[in-house]
């Protein structure tokens, strides 16, 4: 009797679940309860807690956020492309090299945007 | 699947349950290259780790546990199963709760595809390699939520820069490996490992076995870029509102993380499972898999910490080029007529 790969995944998922969800239960059970003001209160360094944690933060990384979007998908057809690229002949190997060359430039150009725009 | 009759007696049942338990399948899932071989590698990393940074630093380390502190895991497991759970007062408890379990989840998901011996694999599959990398992509959504969840404003921080950090190294890392794709024409770990019987695939691509160490390092959140729990800034970082058996199954994640990262790095760089005949194939890959851990523990035990904007800058600037020149420096390797060496 063969399984395909996505039983074996999910059999293996469901044993791991197995072991981790009562290990869970069994610690939630087991350790000591009961409410406390000071021990409730979020690790701030033994400082008393100012406000909400859920505050809005700057993102100054989003360029590179940008770029992760392009190259991602670039990365994904590359594979594909990889795949092939012992069984393909020189020409049409060389123009995915030379995309990738070409590549290189607005990368160039989006990081110095970037790194004008950084101030961590 | 159609000559599987429904059990009626109970003698059938039984015989159908024991059936199942000594199947090569269930043996392999729970326990050689599944659960129990990952939870118990992942428990004696964190005893590998204390010890080595223990000589790094002329200390001894776990001491008293079992010969050489080697019980050490268990008592700190034992411990922490015990010990109150904790969560701050507006955090989401129940969804602490559900992320540590996930996080366990995806952190065991890439087990199934890394072959540790000659079949000894659990799913054979053909896109192994992309199937490893979608799993490992799954962990920063995990850890920020963890970050969020916990309403503190070290996990939440914690949660941010380990988010960003893994996405941006995420990219280095998929075009290292391209350069062993080109090269073998196949994204199945076992064929991967058969094609570098001849050659590992350290010496043609070391471009690519740097960066991708590096890259690895990045996202197992390892120093020089353990950014997300920085102790003098950000105490435990995402960890930091997690204890009892949550911390104690997050901790436990990260372990396995590391583990199986560096079994996927002797995988696809160091031949994998091949080695001389007197030892059996798991033994050579187990042995492989704790050098790059140790190395890994060394490096934290010898190197600082990277500037955040260093860290993202080096990702984008060098890192990426490197594995861009890796990918031209594989296609010169193959149209000299060298890629014959690693054809399948």
């Amino acid at each position: 009797m063969a399984l395909d790969s996505w039983s074996l995944v999910t059999i293996f998922e469901i044993v791991v679940f197995l072991v981790t969800f009562p290990l869970l239960v069994f610690g939630w059970l087991m350790g000591a309860k009961g409410r406390n003001p000071i021990r409730d209160a979020p690790f701030e360094s033994g400082q008393t807690r100012l406000g909400e944690a859920r505050l809005r933060y700057m993102m100054q990384y989003y360029p590179y956020l940008i770029m992760f979007v392009v190259f991602d998908v670039v990365a994904m057809f590359l594979f594909t492309w990889g795949l092939a690229f012992a069984t393909l002949p020189f020409s049409q190997d060389y123009v995915f090299l030379l995309f990738l060359a070409v590549l290189v430039a607005p990368l160039g150009y989006a990081l110095y945007l970037s790194g004008r725009q950084e101030s961590w | 699947m159609k000559e599987l009759e429904i059990p009626t007696s109970p003698q059938e049942i039984l015989s159908l349950a024991v059936r199942i338990i000594t199947s090569r399948t269930f043996l392999e899932i729970v326990i050689f290259p599944g659960f129990l071989n990952v939870m118990l590698s992942a428990a004696f990393l964190t005893w590998l780790e204390r010890k080595v940074i223990a000589r790094v630093q002329l200390r001894i380390g776990p001491l008293y546990a079992g010969m050489w502190g080697i019980l050490q895991p268990i008592a700190d497991g034992v411990k922490l199963m015990f010990k109150e759970m904790i969560f701050p007062e507006l955090a989401d408890a129940k969804l602490l709760m559900l992320c540590a379990l996930g996080l366990m989840l995806v952190a065991f998901a890439p087990a199934v595809a890394i072959p540790f011996g000659e079949g000894l694999v659990i799913a054979n599959m053909d896109i192994g390699l992309i199937y490893v990398f979608a799993v490992i992509s799954l962990f920063p959504s995990v850890i920020l939520l963890i970050g969020w969840g916990s309403n503190s404003k070290y996990s939440l921080l914690g949660g941010l820069r380990s988010l960003f950090q893994q996405v941006a190294y995420e990219i280095p890392m998929w075009l290292s490996v391209l350069g062993i794709v080109m090269l073998t024409g196949t994204l199945n770990l076992t064929k991967i490992v058969e094609a570098q019987q001849k050659l590992w695939f350290v010496v043609p691509q070391v471009l690519g076995f740097a960066v991708f160490f590096t890259a690895v390092l990045a996202e197992l959140e390892r120093t020089p870029f353990d950014l997300p729990e920085a102790e003098p800034e950000l105490v435990m970082g995402w960890m930091t509102e997690l204890s009892g058996v949550a911390f104690m199954v997050g901790f436990l994640a990260m372990y396995t993380k590391l583990y199986l990262m560096s079994a996927l790095i002797t995988t696809l760089f160091l031949g994998g499972w091949s080695g001389p005949a007197f030892l059996p194939q798991p033994v050579w890959f187990l042995a492989k898999t704790f050098l790059i851990a140790s190395l890994v523990v060394i490096i934290r035990g010898s190197f600082p910490r990277v500037r955040v904007d260093i860290l993202l800058r080096s990702a984008w600037t060098r890192l990426l080029l490197v594995a861009f020149a890796n990918v031209f420096v594989t296609a010169g390797l193959i149209w000299l007529g060298l890629g014959t060496i690693w054809s399948v």
